[in-house]
């Protein structure tokens, strides 16, 4: 036996105040009284007392001391070894995707930590407990622990991730601990079945059930017309399904083709573990609830869902968010001439969402825009809120960057655009056929800032776009295009995008991802603040580095993350990116080939301990408390 | 004594007390005292036939007339009756913090004080030791009694006294009123003898037993050692817890039954009195309940 706490016998000192109490209590009190009369008389009223009650007062002394000398060694905490009654035991729980899939309406997960938590409990008093978990890292979550309430607590507080995670570290990590004590009972819980296993117990928590799953979602717009495709798969049994196409969260109706072919009733046939294609087709009638402005089809969001309910639910709906429909596309343009030019570009593009006034209704009151273009006029001041296109400037503007001459150069020459490698450079001018494009008349432009010339006249700078003083992108085109044939060919729309992707440049590469991917969120110039929101915490932002050009964010979650991006002024730009569950993590049923822990193994177990005394004393001590309110009692609280 | 308890103050309470007495309850303390036998008083009795030698001037003439017969008028004889009051006057009427011996003479005043409106002679004693002690002998009239009354504020409590032992040997009158024993009646019986003497000599026996709140109701916890004030041989030592608290109040209904049981068997009554006790719920409530003020 070894005491934890010694100085707990401290309270042993209690024994001899005790004692002193009870003399002093023992101490009769004379007074003389009128007749004993009465007193003496009373002696035949007496019921006769047992015997134990004559001893009543040094039992209860005694007693008091058994309980102070108890309470004292409880504080003190004796544990007593038992020779040979303990286990060592250490735990691989598997916390891959797929220990998320319900199995009888309670997640494999929580039926792996069910059998953990049972074999700590019923384990003997000295056991030692170490917790591998293997998820998103490769975590010892405890290690040689013999608290069996810290280690239940512990276990109690790790949560499954969503992505593969390889049983080879964590078996690696098991192998060094076995290596360290062959008498280590080694316990492998997850929902894989394997062929072998050596040198530790498998716990199996997987069954079989239904599972589906959605795969490879992509659409396509043409004008109103929507199409969808994917694959869906379904792992454990031939079934069929539906396939639901939700817009903006509102189901619509689409017809369900299979190569091809129009599949009515709209139901798709999987065989078992046979990836199906398939594809959504849907026609926008502007009168559907969905419609956009100007009878053209709009979305911020595409959902596409089986709606039957599956042993993994994580997977079977595919969320796709148009990037597009990003408010910071509100454009303002600022012209007193024909505007016909831009805004058949903008709108070639799906930028319906402009207002178009002219040079005396523009006041620097005008904001809450993402572009402001500026066509044949140039302000004083430049707009703080947004990125600025000046086409054909008048004046030089403060903090533009550039300067302009005042007078336009009358000569009809070809367009000289940049044979630059510079990545940027190549990126705007991507897809632009760099044939004949006759200007007939421009600006000269001295630029004193870092723009990337795309196109040049005479050596001067005609195209170039950057980055104001004020932070935001700007775009010159430092001619008429109503002088120029450049706005009448292809290029003109190519430029155009790829001045709007330089603009407003894609935040996040592609809405859709997998659980376990990292995210690449390009920060956009100006940007103050970048926020994420988890799937599991939508109201917790995980704030970003805003000062770097990109943000790196892994993904652990099955659903939607949101991506804030704060420009100040009130203005937000919002991205969300859907995480889809790995294709690895969505079999039910896997089947692996080994778990093995190389090594002899040892039967030695280590020696057990006993420390429950605790409750024992908690009776003595409530025993003596009430020996001291039951004497309180008779002496003072008589009936 | 000390301290004067038959002061003025005193004295206006018990005639206060003697006028809610007359105004509210059929008669006074003893009543008109009419005898049984047939006297001199103006109330008609009866008739009985003359017998040579009785008054003359007793004969009903008008009876004669119709019935030619000579006729006796008998009327009520009414007596003068003699109130005596015994007080004990031992050390554990005084004892303690209780005002026993207050109370006990405030008793014996009253009494006295309503014998007198009823035309009654008082006298008083004191029991000390074996001896009864006069006080106030033969006082009659409220002249007499205020004069007179004063006088028990002499009384001293001191020492043991033997009821039975000082009350044989004494004259305690014979069907001429009543006896008031004022007492504690902490003793195993020597009371006895002394209420068995008073009723042989036909006497309207009245016993008063006064104790003090805490003999009533004792507060003494944990580990005592009581001595007796009158006897400090004799002791009490005990640890006090509720048993022996129950087994006391046991023994004080013993106690009080068995004088109630014995004043009972011999006509005689009997109060307890608490030494806090207001003498008006004592004269107006429970001595009027008792009948003993009528």
């Amino acid at each position: 036996m070894s005491l934890l706490y010694p100085l707990g016998l401290l309270g042993l000192l209690a024994i001899p105040v005790l004692i002193i109490i009870y003399i002093i209590k023992s101490k009769y009190t004379e007074q003389v009284i009128a007749s004993t009369y009465l007193w003496e008389l009373s002696e035949k009223f007496l019921k006769k007392r047992r015997r134990i009650n004559r001893f009543a007062g040094i039992i209860s002394l005694l007693l008091q001391i058994f309980a102070v000398i108890l309470i004292s060694v409880a504080i003190a905490h004796p544990v007593f070894a038992i020779p040979g009654a303990a286990t060592d035991y250490c735990f691989i729980l598997d916390a891959s995707g797929s220990m998320n899939i319900l199995n009888n309406e309670k997640m494999r997960f929580d039926i792996g930590k069910d059998e953990i938590s049972s074999i700590i409990s019923s384990s003997a008093n000295g056991s030692s407990f170490t917790l591998i978990c293997a998820g998103n890292t490769n975590d010892v979550v405890f290690e040689n622990e013999t608290d069996k309430g810290r280690a239940l607590k512990l276990l109690n507080e790790i949560k499954p991730a969503y992505i593969n995670s390889g049983m080879n570290d964590a078996l690696a990590t098991a192998q060094a601990y076995f290596d360290k004590n062959p008498a280590l009972k080694t316990y492998l819980v997850t929902d894989k079945d394997y062929e072998n296993v050596s040198n530790l117990e498998l716990v199996n928590v997987s069954s079989h059930e239904e599972n589906y799953a959605l795969t490879e979602v992509e659409y396509s717009l043409l004008g109103n017309r929507l199409t969808v495709k994917g694959s869906a798969v379904s792992y454990e049994n031939d079934a069929e399904i539906e396939v639901k196409l939700f817009i903006d969260d509102a189901e619509v109706t689409a017809k369900l083709l299979v190569g091809g072919e129009e599949i009515s009733p709209a139901k798709l046939q999987l065989k078992k573990q046979k990836i199906q294609e398939f594809t959504l087709e849907y026609t926008y009638v502007p009168s559907a609830a969905v419609a956009g402005e100007a009878g053209t089809l709009t979305f911020k969001a595409l959902k596409v869902e089986i709606p039957q309910k599956d042993a993994l639910d994580v997977d079977n709906r595919v969320i796709i968010y148009n990037e597009k429909s990003d408010e910071s596309f509100n454009t303002l343009i600022v012209s007193d001439s024909s505007t016909f030019y831009i805004e058949s570009a903008l709108l070639a593009l799906g930028n319906n969402m402009f207002r178009t006034i002219t040079t005396k209704e523009y006041t620097s009151q005008n904001t809450g825009y993402g572009l402001y273009i500026f066509d044949g006029y140039a302000p004083e001041t430049l707009p703080a809120d947004g990125a600025v296109w000046f086409i054909n400037p008048n004046r030089t503007t403060a903090d533009s960057g550039f300067n302009v001459q005042p007078n336009p150069i009358d000569r009809v020459g070809e367009l000289a655009f940049s044979t630059s490698h510079n990545s940027d450079i190549r990126n705007l001018l991507k897809g632009v056929v760099q044939d004949d494009i006759i200007v007939s008349s421009y600006l000269k432009c001295g630029l004193y800032n870092n723009f990337h010339k795309l196109a040049s006249l005479d050596g001067n700078p005609v195209i170039f776009a950057g980055s104001n003083l004020k932070g935001n992108r700007e775009v010159v085109f430092a001619f008429d295009l109503q002088k120029a044939d450049i706005a009448l060919s292809f290029n003109f729309t190519v430029l155009i995008h790829n001045l709007l992707n330089y603009t407003f440049p894609q935040v996040v590469d592609t809405p859709v991802y997998y659980c376990g991917d990292t995210l690449r969120i390009n920060v956009p110039a100006n940007c103050r603040s970048v926020e994420v929101f988890t799937p599991d915490s939508p109201d917790v932002p995980e704030p970003l580095d805003a000062e770097a050009d990109t943000c790196l964010y892994e993904l652990k979650e099955v659903g939607v993350y949101t991506v804030k991006l704060n420009f100040g002024s009130g203005i937000v730009r919002t991205v969300h990116v859907f995480s889809e569950l790995p294709e690895e993590e969505r079999r039910t049923t896997v089947s692996a080939v080994g778990a093995l822990i190389q090594g002899e193994p040892s039967d030695v177990k280590r020696d057990g301990t006993y420390d429950n005394l605790l409750i024992l004393f908690i009776v003595l001590a409530v025993v003596f408390i009430a020996d001291w309110m039951v004497y309180c009692y008779e002496q003072y609280q008589l009936r | 004594m000390n301290s004067q308890i038959i002061n003025e103050e005193f004295l206006q309470q018990v005639e206060l007390l003697q006028m809610l007495i007359k105004n509210n309850v059929a008669g006074q303390f003893g009543g008109g005292h009419q005898s049984k036998n047939f006297g001199s008083s103006c109330e008609f009795a009866d008739y009985r036939d003359y017998i040579p030698g009785d008054d003359i001037t007793k004969i009903d003439w008008n009876a004669y007339a119709r019935f030619d017969k000579l006729y006796l008028k008998l009327y009520l004889d009414e007596r003068r009756m003699h109130t005596r009051i015994y007080i004990d006057a031992s050390r554990s009427m005084k004892f303690g913090k209780g005002k026993k011996d207050e109370q006990s003479v405030k008793i014996a005043a009253t009494l006295a004080y309503l014998s007198v409106c009823s035309m009654d002679k008082v006298s008083v004693y004191v029991i000390k030791d074996k001896k009864v002690h006069d006080v106030i002998i033969g006082m009659s009239g409220k002249e007499s009694y205020y004069s007179n009354i004063g006088k028990l504020n002499d009384i001293e409590f001191d020492g043991d006294s033997y009821i039975s032992e000082a009350l044989l040997p004494e004259k305690v009158g014979y069907g001429d009123g009543m006896s008031v024993i004022i007492s504690d009646f902490l003793t195993d019986n020597n009371y006895e003898d002394a209420i068995d003497y008073l009723a042989s000599k036909k006497r309207d026996i009245f016993c008063v037993q006064v104790l003090s709140k805490e003999e009533l109701n004792p507060q003494a916890r944990g580990k005592m050692h009581f001595f007796d004030s009158e006897n400090t041989d004799k002791y009490y030592r005990k640890n006090i817890n509720r048993d022996i608290v129950n087994a006391y109040k046991a023994a004080l209904d013993y106690v009080q039954e068995r004088i109630r049981g014995y004043c009972a068997a011999r006509g005689a009554d009997y109060l307890l009195v608490g030494d806090e006790d207001d003498l008006g719920n004592v004269f107006f409530g429970k001595l009027v309940d008792m009948g003993v003020l009528k």
